[in-house]
C-alpha cells in the first residue's frame, strides 16, 4: 500500500557536482582564438556593481582568506575594490564603520550551486538542472536555465555567499556547461554573470549516469559504460578540434554546440568540474585526461578523494566536498570527516580542498561546515589554523572557478566581495552582519532596505507582506 | 600514528563494561532540565544515576573520571531517524522502512539492525538512542516508530511501537482528501472500543483501504489510549486543521517540520502540542512552506512550546546540534537546545528514565570536549547506560587506515 517516495532524495541524488581550477591550462595542442569569434562572447555578462561610496572600517579582525590573520586592522574600499589594508589607515571625507570585535572574511564562494536551475519552490516547473535526455549533453548551458528570481540566491547572500557556479547535474556524462555568478539578483541572466568568469563542463562518474541510462536499457549502464562514454566523445572532440584548426574555412566541420565545448576544454578555456566519488573512479578521470590531453580542476562531492590525497595534490586537481554527508548512495558510504583536512595537508600542505554545498541550506553556512571539516582535521593531529580553513570557502573556490584573480581573498585591488561578521565565522552563533559586493552594501541584516526580496518574494502570502526571510 | 589517536586510545583504553560505581567529577552539567548548567559530579551506579552534586560520598572502589569542567549533557536522543533500519539510502535492499502490505499499523521493530554502520557513527557523535521511523509514503500514515538504545548490542533494547507517524500537505492528491481519509481511519481506530477488531476487518470501508489487522489494532492505539501521533505539516492552514483534529479526536498530536507555525501561533500554544523542526530549513521547497524562516525556533521558544530538532539529511542525526545552535544563534534560549535534544524528547515520548541527569536516570551521558552546540565539538565520553562506549566508527578506521603513511597497500594497513 505504500509506495516509498523518494523524491527528494532521487531528485539530489541526480543533482551532481563539477567544479573547476586556474588558469594557465593551455594543454590543447591547437588554440583556436580566431576560428569562431562569435562563440567567446556569446551571452557574455552585462554585470555593472551597485553604486557604492568608499567605506574605511576600523579595528576589524581579518581572515584574508590566503591563510592570512589580523587583528585590529582597517580595511579600505574605495571604487568597488580592496584599496588599502593597515593598521591605521585615515581618509578623510568617508564613510566610517566601527568594525571592533567584528571578524571581516572575503565574501564566501560555493563552487557548487544549483540555484537557479533547481529554484525553490522544489517544483517540476523549475526542475532545470539536468537535460536526462542522452548521456552526453556538452551542448547546453546551465546559465541558460537560470530562474532569476530564485529566492535562494538572497538566503544565501544571507549566509555571506558573494559568487557561486552554477552546474548542471550528473545525470549525464557531459552534464553542460556550468557558469559563474555575483550574488546579486537581477532580472536579466546576463546581468548577474560574474564578468570574465571562464565556464566549465561538467562531467560525472559513477551511479547517477549508469543508472539514469541504465533503468531505460541505454548506454551507459555500467561504470565501463561511463568510461566508453567519455571516449568516445573526445575522440570526436579531438577530431573537431583539429578540423576547425583548418586554415581553409571550407575544410573545417559543421559548427556542433557540444562539440564548441569539448573543444573549449582541450583548448584551455573551459575548466572541467567532475562530480567523481570513488577514488578508483578519480583516478580513471585522470588517465582519461591524459589520454586526451585535458585538464581536471576538480573533483565534485569526491568522498574518496582522502585515498588518493597524494595523487590529486601531484595532479593540482582541487577536490570539492561536503563536512560530513554520506550514506545516501553507495558510492558515498565511505565517508571520513577529515576528509578535506586530508585533502589541504597532502604533499606537505599544497593540496587544494573546497567545502562546497550542492544545496540551498549548506550554501548558507559554508563557515560551519568549514569549522567542522577543520575540527575534526585537527583531531587526527593536523594543526590546521582557522586563518588557513577560511581558504576552503573563499580563495580555493574562487581559483576553481578561475576567479581568483578578481575574487577571493582580501588583497588590495580585488573586487571588495566581503562578509562582516558578528563574530568569529568559525563558531555557530556568529552570523553574516553585512555582505558587500564590489564595495557596496548588499546585504545588512540591521536594515531592511538592504537585504533583497525577490519578485518570487513579494506578496505571496499575503499581499501586505513580503515572504517572511 | 599513535600521537595522532591519543584521543581515541584513551577512551579505547575505558571502553569495557563498567561494574560498580563511577563519579564523572567536576563537569558543566547540562541537565537537560530548565535552568542553567552549573559545575557537579555525577555518580553512576551500574546503570542508573544515583547522585548529582557537589559533595558526593563515595567509597574506595569508586571509580572516578575527571572531567575538568566539560561540558556535560545527557546522551542526546534523535526523535526522528532511520537509524538501524536503512543503511544506504539509494540501495532499497538495504532499507526495511517500507512496507506494501501494512500502513497505520507498521512496525519497524524487528527489522532494527544494531550492526547498522550509522550506529557507532551517530553514536561517537553523541546520539545514544533514537527513534527510527517508516518513511514518508503515499499513504498519509506511514506505520510505526520504535525507540532504540544504541549500544549496538544484538539483545535490543529499545521499547516498540512507541508512536504513530503520518503527513499532512501537497503531493500526493488533495489535502482535503488527506484529512477526510485521516478522520475517517481515526473513526476506524474509535470503533476499536465497542467492535473486535475482526468485525471491523469485514466493513467495507476497512476493504477498501486495504486495512490489515495490524493498522486497525495501531490506529486503536492512537485513537483511544494516547499513542503520540506525529504528523508533517508545513502550511499555517494545514497546522490549524491537525489542531482541530487533534480537539476533535482527542489525539495525544506532535507537529513536525511546521514551517509556517509562527502564522498560528496563539493557537498552537493553546493546544500545547509539541513539535519537530529543523531550525536550519528556511528553504521555501514547497507552496506550502513559503513561511519557511531561520526565526521559527525563536519564535515557538518565546512562545513557550516544547521543541525538538530534526536533522535535513539522513544518517547524520547527530547534526541536530548544529540546527539547534543555529536557533541559538537566531534567538533560542540554549536551555530550550539542550532540552530539545534530550527531555523534550523523553517527555514526549513518554521514554521516562531517560533525557536529563538526574538521581534514578539511566546514565546516558556525553562528555564534549567544548560546546556542545557548536558543530566543531566532539564527545570525548559516551556512555549509555553506565557503560562507556567505544568511539570508534568505520569512518575512524578508515581515517587511520589512510593517514598512516607506511609504504604498503592500504588493504595491509590494519
Amino acid at each position: 500500500m505504500n509506495n516509498k517516495v523518494l523524491l527528494p532524495l532521487l531528485l539530489f541524488t541526480i543533482i551532481s557536482c563539477s567544479e573547476s581550477f586556474n588558469i594557465d591550462l593551455s594543454f590543447g595542442d591547437s588554440a583556436s582564438d580566431s576560428i569562431n569569434p562569435g562563440i567567446d562572447n556569446a551571452f557574455a555578462s552585462t554585470y555593472a556593481p551597485m553604486n557604492s561610496e568608499p567605506i574605511l572600517f576600523k579595528s576589524a579582525n581579518i581572515y584574508d582568506g590566503l591563510g592570512g590573520e589580523f587583528r585590529n586592522y582597517d580595511l579600505l574600499l574605495s571604487e568597488g575594490k580592496i584599496l588599502e589594508i593597515g593598521e591605521s589607515i585615515t581618509a578623510p571625507g568617508v564613510m566610517v564603520i566601527d568594525a571592533t570585535d567584528k571578524w571581516i572574511t572575503p565574501g564566501i564562494i560555493d563552487i557548487h550551486s544549483h540555484m537557479g536551475v533547481y529554484s525553490a519552490p522544489g517544483v517540476s516547473t523549475s526542475s532545470d538542472g539536468n537535460e536526462a535526455t542522452s548521456p552526453v549533453t556538452a551542448e547546453v548551458w546551465a546559465e541558460h536555465s537560470l530562474w532569476t528570481q530564485d529566492p535562494q540566491f538572497a538566503l544565501a547572500l544571507k549566509g555571506g555567499v558573494t559568487a557561486f557556479h552554477v552546474l548542471p547535474g550528473s545525470a549525464n556524462l557531459f552534464g553542460g556547461r556550468g557558469a559563474t555568478f555575483k550574488n546579486i539578483s537581477q532580472n536579466t541572466i546576463q546581468a548577474m554573470k560574474f564578468p570574465g568568469a571562464p565556464h566549465s563542463l561538467k562531467m560525472a562518474c559513477g551511479e547517477n549516469p549508469k543508472r539514469v541510462y541504465g533503468n531505460r536499457k541505454k548506454a551507459p549502464s555500467t561504470r565501463m559504460g561511463n568510461m566508453a562514454g567519455y571516449r568516445s566523445a573526445w575522440i570526436d572532440a579531438v577530431e573537431y578540434t583539429d578540423g576547425m584548426d583548418e586554415k581553409n574555412s571550407d575544410r573545417r566541420p559543421t559548427r556542433d554546440l557540444a562539440m564548441d565545448t569539448l573543444m573549449g576544454v582541450l583548448n584551455g578555456e573551459i575548466l572541467i568540474q567532475n562530480h567523481c566519488y570513488r577514488a578508483e573512479e578519480m583516478a580513471m578521470m585522470i588517465e582519461l585526461s591524459k589520454e586526451f590531453n585535458y585538464k581536471i580542476t576538480a573533483f565534485h562531492h569526491a568522498v574518496e578523494a582522502y585515498k588518493i590525497a597524494d595523487l590529486l595534490a601531484d595532479e593540482g586537481i582541487c577536490a570539492a566536498l561536503w563536512a560530513d554527508w554520506w550514506g545516501f548512495k553507495h558510492e558515498a558510504y565511505d565517508m571520513v570527516q577529515a576528509n578535506v583536512a586530508i585533502i589541504d595537508q597532502a604533499r606537505n600542505g599544497t593540496g587544494c580542498a573546497i567545502v562546497h554545498s550542492d544545496d540551498a541550506v549548506g550554501i548558507q553556512h559554508l563557515n560551519q561546515e568549514a569549522a567542522k571539516a577543520m575540527a575534526a582535521g585537527n583531531r587526527v593531529g593536523y594543526k590546521i589554523s582557522k586563518a588557513h580553513a577560511m581558504r576552503w570557502i573563499t580563495s580555493n573556490p574562487a581559483k576553481a572557478a578561475g576567479i581568483l584573480d578578481q575574487t577571493g581573498s582580501i588583497e588590495v585591488g580585488k573586487d571588495a566581495d566581503l562578509v562582516v561578521w558578528t563574530g568569529n565565522p568559525f563558531s555557530v552563533y556568529s552570523i553574516a552582519e553585512k555582505v558587500l559586493i564590489d564595495g557596496a552594501l548588499a546585504f545588512d541584516m540591521n536594515n531592511p532596505k538592504i537585504q533583497p526580496i525577490t519578485d518570487f518574494d513579494l506578496g505571496i502570502i499575503k499581499p501586505q507582506d513580503n515572504r517572511v526571510q | 600514528m599513535k600521537r595522532l589517536f591519543t584521543t581515541l586510545a584513551l577512551v579505547f583504553f575505558t571502553a569495557t563494561t563498567l561494574s560498580g560505581t563511577v563519579l564523572l567529577k567536576g563537569g558543566l552539567v547540562h541537565s537537560g532540565n530548565d535552568g542553567a548548567a552549573t559545575v557537579q559530579d555525577i555518580l553512576i551506579s551500574e546503570n542508573i544515576i544515583v547522585g548529582v552534586g557537589n559533595n558526593l560520598m563515595i567509597d574506595g572502589n569508586t571509580r572516578v573520571i575527571e572531567v575538568n569542567g566539560l561540558p556535560v549533557t545527557p546522551g542526546l536522543i534523535s526523535p526522528m531517524s532511520n537509524l538501524g533500519i536503512v543503511e544506504i539510502n539509494a540501495l532499497d535492499v538495504t532499507r526495511d522502512d517500507e512496507s506494501d502490505l501494512l500502513s497505520a499499523g507498521f512496525s519497524i521493530f524487528n527489522a532494527f539492525n544494531p550492526h547498522s554502520t550509522g550506529i557507532p557513527w551517530n553514536r561517537s557523535n553523541g546520539i545514544t538512542s533514537a527513534i527510527s521511523t517508516p518513511s514518508t509514503s503515499s499513504f498519509p500514515i506511514f506505520g510505526l516508530g520504535s525507540h532504540f538504545v544504541l549500544d549496538g548490542s544484538l539483545e535490543i533494547k529499545g521499547s516498540k511501537d512507541i508512536a504513530m507517524f503520518g503527513r499532512l500537505g501537497s503531493s500526493y492528491g488533495s489535502r482535503a482528501e488527506t484529512l477526510s481519509l485521516l478522520e475517517s481511519l481515526l473513526e476506524i481506530g474509535k470503533l476499536l472500543k465497542s467492535i473486535p477488531v475482526e468485525e471491523i476487518l469485514e466493513m467495507t470501508i476497512a476493504d477498501k483501504l486495504e486495512l490489515q489487522a495490524q493498522d486497525i489494532i495501531a490506529l486503536g492505539k492512537v485513537a483511544n489510549d494516547d499513542m503520540p501521533f506525529v504528523i508533517e505539516t508545513n502550511r499555517a492552514v494545514d497546522i490549524l486543521q491537525a489542531l482541530a483534529m487533534k480537539k476533535k479526536y482527542g489525539l495525544n498530536l506532535v507537529l513536525a517540520s511546521v514551517e509556517e507555525a509562527p502564522m498560528v501561533l496563539t493557537k498552537l500554544q493553546e493546544s500545547n502540542t509539541p513539535v519537530i523542526i529543523d531550525p536550519m530549513d528556511n528553504i521555501p521547497n514547497s507552496f506550502d512552506e513559503l513561511g519557511s524562516s531561520l526565526d521559527l525556533g525563536r519564535i515557538l521558544d518565546q512562545a513557550g512550546i516544547p521543541i525538538m530538532f530534526s536533522t535535513q539529511r539522513s544518517h547524520n542525526y547527530h547534526l541536530m546540534r548544529q540546527g539547534s545552535g543555529n536557533a541559538v544563534a537566531h534567538g533560542m534560549s540554549y536551555e530550550t537546545a539542550i532540552k530539545g535534544m534530550t527531555q523534550t524528547v523523553a517527555q514526549t515520548f513518554n521514554l521516562d528514565n531517560r533525557g536529563s541527569i538526574e538521581p534514578g536516570k539511566l546514565a546516558d551521558i556525553i562528555v564534549w570536549d567544548g560546546d556542545p552546540l557548536e558543530p566543531a565539538s566532539f564527545p570525548k565520553i559516551v556512555m549509555i547506560e553506565g557503560r562507556l562506549q567505544d568511539l570508534s566508527s568505520r569512518s575512524s578506521k578508515l581515517t587511520e587506515r589512510y593517514i598512516n603513511k607506511e609504504d604498503k597497500p592500504s588493504s595491509y594497513k590494519h
